[in-house]
């Protein structure tokens, strides 16, 4: 197993940062799966979790001017490591002017991913910064857990309002309550909900259109003939809303949720180079 | 005026020098007390850092606000008054009262460690960027060709878990590079943030003189107006201690006066006893006073003004070192060593100024660290 990868163009530092940072808020802990062409942050569905799901797919070459990776073995030309991504995030904070940075798997007293990162200075060697990040590698055998998430079956699907008005939003209502409800319908309508003891509010968007979604083999999907104006409604924690809308630091080229009634929330956001999809379970 | 602190495992020891030039005004009085063989030369008092610091505590409201800054004891009372004169006419006036203490002294020859740097702030602070906030000890490596700082786990930290940083160096980035021993110190980061912060504000150099594992390493900042110093404890590899957390050995407040010229010490495991062992410095230091030449001019009693940071004498301190470095733990007693002398404005080494008034930087300074060598620094740079 070898992995080496070196960045030198701060634009793509920068963005690879900013990626690594959404990451970080998500998830304490999280699988990097490593091909030849793509890089993915996994996280699945585990209890300890609360249940949300994180996928997260980048292309290598839109980041990294090397990419060398040799898998566990030539038919699985792949590696799976399990890392905790706020570590990663910290090593690369300082880099912002980095002459280079440089990332390799490593195993001296056990296997790390070695950050090393050089600075411009003062003096003809410039100065080195390495952070040694511990991973675990996982073995063959649990790479199953950790497959694409297919789209689930849902009821609804909707774009996102301007996600800074939707987390100024649900900031405001994670003050009140620890679950938010977000329903929407086929008509670009969607209402995210509250409702405690004392008070219920409710955020009303308009307009937000539904994306089109091609049925795989012409069959009707659940969301074809429903009623437009119905809504799919899912109960979710707060928090974790607010995590996946805090994290985004740049506009999504597309942004957009479906809904399975009262089951799941599934979050699909697109930016150039790089997909993130969130998995939020509703709350019985 | 001399501001020291050393930290609750004594293995961390700070002080700082104002020198009178410092102050618009600075006037000390001899008190004699009519009971004592001979004239109490010296007063050392100590104050709780935590009700210190809420006077100085907005660094920003306090540059805009206050004009003056004045601090005066009184010593029969036991009370020091801190009086902040602000726009408008508003006078803030706080007076807490001070403990009568033995003198803090750290004996430290920094003039005999083989291994000397200078650097500019920026550069340290560009380096204690990489490790994180939470970050215990560091362990700086020299060898002629390289420096090296490198986060510190013990041995029986969980590798699989622990992130570890280290940056490299090349020796032409020091203002100053002596390494006469190769060497590698350990020693506790977080009590060095309080000087940093210092250094940076008033963009005064840092220098690090230091020996072999084991034996302490000081940190000093330097100029006309102010001298900073805080000396750390290091780790000895050979008795690491799992069980204390801060760096074990340090050798002992020096028990005679003999002793303190050198920098050997009995290494010691273990904290000291807190005051038992400062009483000898005491003789020490008054054997220090007086070899202060006296000054011509008794000034008069009524302390008035240290300047405000914004208009400190040479305009350099700024509180904001003090502001940051307040938020560093303080569980520590500020001891201030006031030194009854008199002493003209005109002479007095800039560095042995004992006087009342100082107010922010030192608390600041002063609670940051713990030392377990409370040793005279101080000797060697009076000279």
């Amino acid at each position: 197993m070898r992995f080496r990868a070196k960045i030198v163009d701060l634009a793509c530092l920068n963005h690879f940062s900013r990626i690594i940072n959404t990451i970080a808020r998500l998830a304490k802990t999280c699988i990097l799966r490593l091909t030849v062409c793509k890089l993915y942050f996994i996280l699945s569905d585990k209890v300890a979790n609360g249940g949300a799901s994180m996928w997260c797919e980048l292309s290598q070459g839109n980041f990294f001017d090397e990419f060398q990776m040799e898998g566990v073995a030539a038919e699985h030309n792949e590696i799976c490591l399990e890392l905790v991504p706020e570590n990663l995030s910290r090593a690369l904070k300082t880099a912002q002017s980095a002459k280079a940075v440089k990332i390799k798997l490593t195993n001296k007293h056990s296997p790390c991913l070695r950050v090393a990162v050089e600075l411009p200075s003062l003096s003809s060697s410039g100065r080195i910064v390495t952070h040694d990040i511990p991973v675990g590698v996982i073995p063959r055998r649990m790479w199953n857990d950790f497959r694409e998430p297919s789209v689930p079956d849902f009821d609804v699907s909707i774009y996102l309002p301007v996600l800074k008005t939707m987390k100024s939003v649900v900031e405001r209502m994670k003050n009140l309550s620890n679950f938010i409800v977000i329903e929407a319908n086929l008509s670009g309508e969607m209402n995210l909900k509250i409702e405690t003891d004392l008070v219920a509010v409710t955020t009303h968007f308009k307009d937000l259109g539904n994306p089109p979604w091609a049925s795989e083999d012409g069959c009707q999907s659940s969301a074809q003939g429903r009623d437009l104006a119905s809504m799919a409604e899912a109960c979710i924690d707060i928090k974790k809303l607010q995590q996946l809308l805090a994290g985004q630091q740049v506009n999504p080229t597309k942004a957009l949720c479906n809904i399975v009634h009262k089951r799941i929330v599934h979050f699909i956001l697109l930016h150039e180079e790089v997909s993130l999809q969130y998995f939020i379970p509703a709350i019985a | 005026l001399a501001l020291r602190s050393v930290n609750s495992s004594r293995s961390a020891y700070a002080c700082v020098f104002f020198s009178s030039m410092f102050f618009q005004h600075y006037c000390w009085t001899a008190v004699s007390q009519p009971c004592q063989k001979e004239k109490q030369l010296s007063l050392p008092c100590k104050l709780i850092i935590k009700s210190v610091l809420p006077v100085f505590r907005c660094v920003n409201v306090l540059e805009r606000n206050v004009e003056k800054c004045s601090i005066s004891t009184n010593p029969n009372d036991h009370h020091i008054t801190f009086q902040l004169l602000c726009r408008h006419g508003i006078v803030k006036t706080y007076n807490l009262t001070f403990q009568e203490c033995d003198p803090l002294q750290a004996v430290f020859a920094k003039h005999m460690c083989p291994n000397i740097l200078k650097v500019h702030s920026r550069l340290l602070a560009d380096v204690m960027i990489h490790f994180p906030t939470s970050q215990e000890e560091i362990t700086l490596s020299v060898t002629p060709m390289k420096v090296c700082f490198k986060s510190y786990t013990e041995e029986d930290t969980d590798f699989s878990r622990t992130m570890v940083t280290e940056i490299q160096l090349s020796p032409e980035e020091f203002d100053y590079f002596q390494v006469g021993v190769d060497s590698e110190v350990t020693f506790c980061l977080k009590e060095l943030r309080g000087l940093l912060a210092l250094s940076e504000a008033t963009s005064v150099p840092v220098s690090i003189h230091f020996d072999r594992c084991g034996k302490p390493i000081a940190f000093s900042i330097e100029d006309l107006l102010l001298e900073a110093s805080f000396i750390l404890a290091t780790l000895c590899e050979a008795e690491k201690e799992a069980a204390s957390p801060e760096p074990a050995c340090c050798p002992q407040p020096c028990d005679s006066n003999a002793d303190t010229a050198t920098s050997k010490k009995p290494q010691q495991k273990g904290n000291t006893p807190s005051m038992g062992s400062a009483k000898p410095p005491n003789a020490l230091a008054k054997q220090e006073v007086k070899s202060i030449p006296r000054g011509m001019v008794r000034d008069v009693p009524g302390l008035e003004g240290a300047a405000t940071a914004a208009k400190a004498a040479g305009g350099e301190t700024t509180e904001a070192p003090y502001e940051k470095v307040r938020e560093l733990p303080m569980n520590s007693y500020l001891y201030k060593y006031c030194i009854f002398q008199f002493h003209s404005l005109f002479f007095g080494a800039v560095s042995y100024l004992e006087k009342e008034a100082i107010g922010d930087t030192f608390q600041s300074l002063v609670t940051a660290s713990d030392t377990e060598e409370d040793f005279g620094a101080l000797q060697s740079s009076q000279v």
